[in-house]
C-alpha cells in the first residue's frame, strides 16, 4: 500500500452504501403502505378538513418513528459511538440531544399533532372567511365595537379570532409540558446509565440504549402527565380547541341556513326527541309487574343500608372513639380467606402453578358473615 | 473509571445490517397479506336490537355448567379481544372448561345513536339481552362477566337488577376512579366534557384512539414498531401483531350521550364509589351487590390501575368476595399464554363451586 494514500474506511464506505439503499428501501416502504392504505388523515381533536397533501398522517408518523430509529442507529456508528468515549456525557448529548435528533418525532408526534391540526383547521376556516365575504378578521388584537347590517358576523369573527388565539396559547403551554418531559427523559437516561458503569452492566448494543432511553422518557413524561400542571394545560388544550370547533360549526350552520340545507343542529334534534320517544314507548310496554320488581328493588336497598348501619355500629362499639369502616377490614379479610367457598377453585389453581410461583397470579378471598 | 456504554462498532453495524434487511424483506411479506381473521369460534346469533346483537358460541366440547354466563364488553373497542386467535381466545378456552357463553356485541354507533344514555344501555340494551338469555335458559338469573367498562355497566345493573345475576365476574374493571395512578383520570378532570359532547356528537374512535397512545407515547408509538421489524421475517408473528393492530384500530366511535354521562359521573365524579351515582334517575347502591363477585384485575394495567379495580372489596355488599391478581396488562389478560392458563379456569373453577 502506498504511504500517501487515503486509508480506506470499510466501515464509513459501508455505511454510505447502506444509507442509500436504506434511502431506496425507505421510498419503497413508503409506496407501499400507501397504497395499501389510503385512508384520510385521523386527526385527534378535528375532522379532517383540507386532505393534506402527504396523504396518511399516522403512516407517516409510523415510518417517520422507524426511520428516526434507524438513522439513529446509523449516525451512532458512523459518529464513532460505538468506540470508548472520553465523557460518555457528552456523548450522550450528541446521540439524543439537539434539535435534529432523530427522536424528536416520538416526542413531537404528541406535542405537534394538535398544533398541525390546528394550524391546519385555522388557515382552512380562514381561507373560507375570506372566500364567503366575511373578509379580514377582526378583533385579532383585541374586541373592536361593531355596527351595522353585518354586526352579528363581524362580533362572530371577533369571538373567533379570540378563541383562535387562546387556543394556540393553550397548544403552546401544553407543547412546552413535553418539551420538559423531553429535557427530564435526558436526564434520567444519563441516572440510569450512571448506574450501568460496572463491569458486566454496560450497555452493549445500540438497541439496548435506546430501550434504555425508551423507559426514561416514559417514566418523565409520565410524572409530567401526571401533575396539576400538565393535567389543566390538557384540559384548557381540549377545551380551547372545542370553543374554536364549536364556532365553526355555528358559522357552516347559519351558511346552510341561508343555503336552505339542513343542518347538524336539526338533525341532531330530530335524533333527540326520537330517542325519547323510543323511550317513552319502551316504558308504554313495560308490564306492571315491572313497576313491582322497583319497588321490591327499592325495598332491598334500604335493607341493604339498614345492615351497613347495623354493621357499622357493631363494629364500632368496641372501639367508640375510632371511625369504623362500612366494610370488614383488612385482617377480617384476611382472617376469612381459608373460608371462602372459592378455596377449591384457589386450590384447583395453585395445583396447576408453574415452578416459578412468584410470577403466578393472586388469588385472595372472603367471606363474611 | 469505566463508561456505561461499551458497545461494539462490529456489533453495532451487524444490528443495523440485520435492522435494514429484515425491513426489506418485510415489505415482500407485508404484500399480499391479507386482513389477519379473529378466531371466529362459531357463534349462533340469539338476540339483536339496533347495532347490537347476542352471540351465543357453540363451541366442540360438553357444556358442563348450569347457568349460562354472559360476556358484557366496554363500549370502546370492539369485543372481539374475546375471542382473537384461535391459541388466545378467552371464550373457547371458557367453553373448553364447560361453560356456556353468550357475548354482547355493541356494534358501532352512528348519528342515530347519538342520544343514547346509559339508561339506555344498562337498563335498556343489557338488561333485554340479560332477559332473552334468561328466556332461552328457563331461569331467573344468569351469571355475568362484565369487562373493562362492561365491568362498570354490570356492577350497575347488578346493582339495579339483582334478582337477574346469579353470580358476577368483573375483569380489569375501574370502579374507584380517583387513585392516584389513572392518567386517564387525572387528564380528564379538568376537561368540559359537555362543551366536549356538544361540539363532537359522537366521540371519534381515532380520537379515542389517539388519547391511549398518548398514555405511553414513545412505546406505542415508535417501540412497538421497531419491534415488529424484528418479526417481519416470521409470518405467524407478523399476522398475530397485525391482527392486534386491526382490533386496536378498528374501533367503535362513543355514543355521545353516554360517553358525557361516563366521563362526568365515573372519571369526573367518581359517582360509583361515593354513592351517589344514578342511572335513568334510579340510585346505583354497590352495596346492592349481594351475588357472588369475582373481581380480576391486571397488575401492569396502565389503563385502569389495579387499585382502581381493588377498590371493589370496599364497596360491594357481597360476603362472598374473591379477587384474582393477574400478572400481566390490560390486553395481556386475554391473549398471553399465561392467560390462557390461568384465567378462564380460575373463571371457570370459581363458578363451579357456585353453581
Amino acid at each position: 500500500m502506498h504511504e500517501d494514500a487515503p486509508m480506506a474506511d470499510p466501515a464509513n464506505d459501508f455505511i454510505r452504501d447502506y444509507q442509500t439503499l436504506a434511502q431506496q428501501s425507505w421510498d419503497a416502504w413508503t409506496r407501499q403502505l400507501q397504497q395499501q392504505q389510503p385512508q384520510p388523515t385521523v386527526n385527534p381533536f378535528f375532522t379532517p378538513l383540507p386532505a393534506p397533501a402527504s396523504g396518511n398522517d399516522t403512516l407517516e408518523r409510523t415510518l417517520a418513528g422507524l426511520k428516526g430509529y434507524f438513522d439513529w442507529m446509523q449516525g451512532a456508528a458512523a459518529s464513532g459511538a460505538a468506540a470508548q468515549p472520553v465523557d460518555w456525557r457528552q456523548q450522550l448529548q450528541q446521540l439524543f440531544g439537539g434539535a435534529g435528533q432523530p427522536f424528536a418525532q416520538a416526542f413531537g408526534g404528541i406535542d405537534s399533532a394538535g398544533a398541525e391540526g390546528f394550524s391546519r383547521q385555522w388557515q382552512s376556516w380562514l381561507q373560507a372567511a375570506q372566500h364567503s365575504g366575511f373578509g379580514d378578521l377582526p378583533g385579532a388584537q383585541g374586541p373592536i365595537p361593531a355596527f351595522g347590517l353585518n354586526r352579528e358576523q363581524q362580533m362572530q369573527q371577533q369571538a373567533m379570532s379570540a378563541a383562535v388565539l387562546a387556543s394556540l396559547q393553550a397548544s403552546a403551554r401544553y407543547q412546552a409540558l413535553i418539551q420538559r418531559a423531553s429535557q427530564q427523559g435526558m436526564q434520567r437516561l444519563q441516572d440510569k446509565l450512571a448506574e450501568h458503569a460496572e463491569p458486566g452492566r454496560q450497555i452493549d448494543s445500540l438497541k439496548a440504549l435506546y430501550d434504555l432511553w425508551v423507559d426514561s422518557a416514559e417514566e418523565a413524561y409520565a410524572e409530567v402527565a401526571m401533575s396539576d400542571e400538565f393535567r389543566e394545560a390538557y384540559g384548557e388544550m381540549v377545551n380551547t380547541q372545542m370553543r374554536v370547533r364549536q364556532m365553526q360549526q355555528q358559522q357552516t350552520e347559519q351558511m346552510c341556513q341561508q343555503l336552505g340545507v339542513p343542518t347538524r343542529t336539526e338533525v341532531s334534534s330530530l335524533g333527540e326527541r326520537l330517542q325519547a320517544l323510543r323511550r317513552e314507548f319502551r316504558a308504554s310496554q313495560t308490564p306492571a309487574s315491572a313497576d313491582h320488581a322497583d319497588e321490591i328493588t327499592a325495598l332491598r336497598r334500604e335493607l341493604a343500608a339498614l345492615k351497613r348501619q347495623v354493621a357499622d355500629r357493631a363494629g364500632a362499639a368496641p372501639v367508640a372513639k375510632k371511625a369504623t369502616p362500612a366494610r370488614p377490614s383488612t385482617s377480617a379479610v384476611k382472617k376469612s380467606i381459608s373460608k371462602a367457598p372459592a378455596k377449591a377453585a384457589r386450590t384447583a389453581a395453585a395445583s396447576k402453578a408453574k415452578p416459578d410461583a412468584a410470577s403466578k397470579s393472586r388469588i385472595s378471598s372472603r367471606k363474611r358473615k | 473509571m469505566y463508561t456505561p456504554l461499551r458497545i461494539d462498532p462490529t456489533k453495532a453495524l451487524g444490528d443495523i445490517a440485520t435492522f435494514q434487511r429484515k425491513l426489506a424483506a418485510g415489505m415482500g411479506h407485508l404484500r399480499g397479506m391479507r386482513e389477519p381473521e379473529y378466531a371466529n369460534t362459531p357463534r349462533e346469533l340469539v338476540y339483536s336490537e339496533d347495532k347490537l346483537k347476542v352471540w351465543h358460541f357453540t363451541g366442540h366440547g360438553k357444556t358442563t355448567a348450569k347457568t349460562p354466563l354472559l360476556i358484557v364488553y366496554a363500549l370502546v373497542n370492539t369485543v372481539w379481544m374475546t375471542d382473537l386467535q384461535a391459541d388466545r381466545s378467552m371464550v373457547r378456552n371458557l367453553l373448553e372448561q364447560g361453560e356456556d357463553v353468550y357475548l354482547i356485541d355493541w356494534g358501532y354507533p352512528d348519528g342515530a345513536d347519538r342520544w343514547l344514555t346509559l339508561d339506555d344501555y344498562i337498563n335498556g340494551y343489557l338488561d333485554r339481552c340479560v332477559d332473552a338469555v334468561r328466556q332461552r335458559h328457563d331461569l331467573d338469573a344468569i351469571n355475568l362477566l362484565g369487562i373493562c367498562q362492561g365491568g362498570a355497566f354490570s356492577l350497575c345493573y347488578t346493582a339495579l337488577h339483582p334478582d337477574k345475576v346469579k353470580n358476577l365476574i368483573t375483569m380489569v374493571t375501574p370502579v374507584d376512579f380517583h387513585t392516584p395512578d389513572n392518567m386517564l383520570s387525572h387528564w380528564c378532570r379538568s376537561m368540559d366534557v359537555d362543551l366536549f359532547v356538544d361540539t363532537m356528537g359522537n366521540i371519534p374512535a381515532g380520537l379515542m384512539n389517539y388519547v391511549y397512545l398518548t398514555l405511553k407515547p414513545v412505546r406505542l408509538n415508535q417501540q412497538k414498531y421497531i419491534g415488529m421489524v424484528d418479526i417481519l421475517d416470521n409470518p405467524t408473528e407478523l399476522e398475530n401483531f397485525l391482527r392486534m393492530e386491526r382490533w386496536i384500530f378498528d374501533s367503535p366511535d362513543q355514543a355521545g350521550e353516554a360517553f358525557r354521562q361516563f366521563i362526568k359521573d365515573f372519571y369526573q365524579g367518581n359517582k360509583l364509589v361515593k354513592g351517589t351515582l344514578e342511572i335513568g334517575g334510579k340510585p346505583v347502591d354497590l352495596g346492592m351487590v349481594t351475588q357472588p363477585v369475582l373481581n380480576i384485575f391486571a397488575e401492569q394495567d396502565h389503563l385502569v390501575p389495579p387499585d382502581a379495580s381493588r377498590a371493589l372489596g370496599k364497596h360491594v355488599g357481597t360476603t362472598d368476595y374473591t379477587q384474582l391478581a393477574f400478572k400481566g396488562g390490560h390486553i395481556g389478560i386475554y391473549v398471553s399464554g399465561r392467560a390462557q392458563r390461568e384465567v378462564p379456569p380460575a373463571i371457570h373453577q370459581w363458578l363451579s363451586a357456585r353453581n
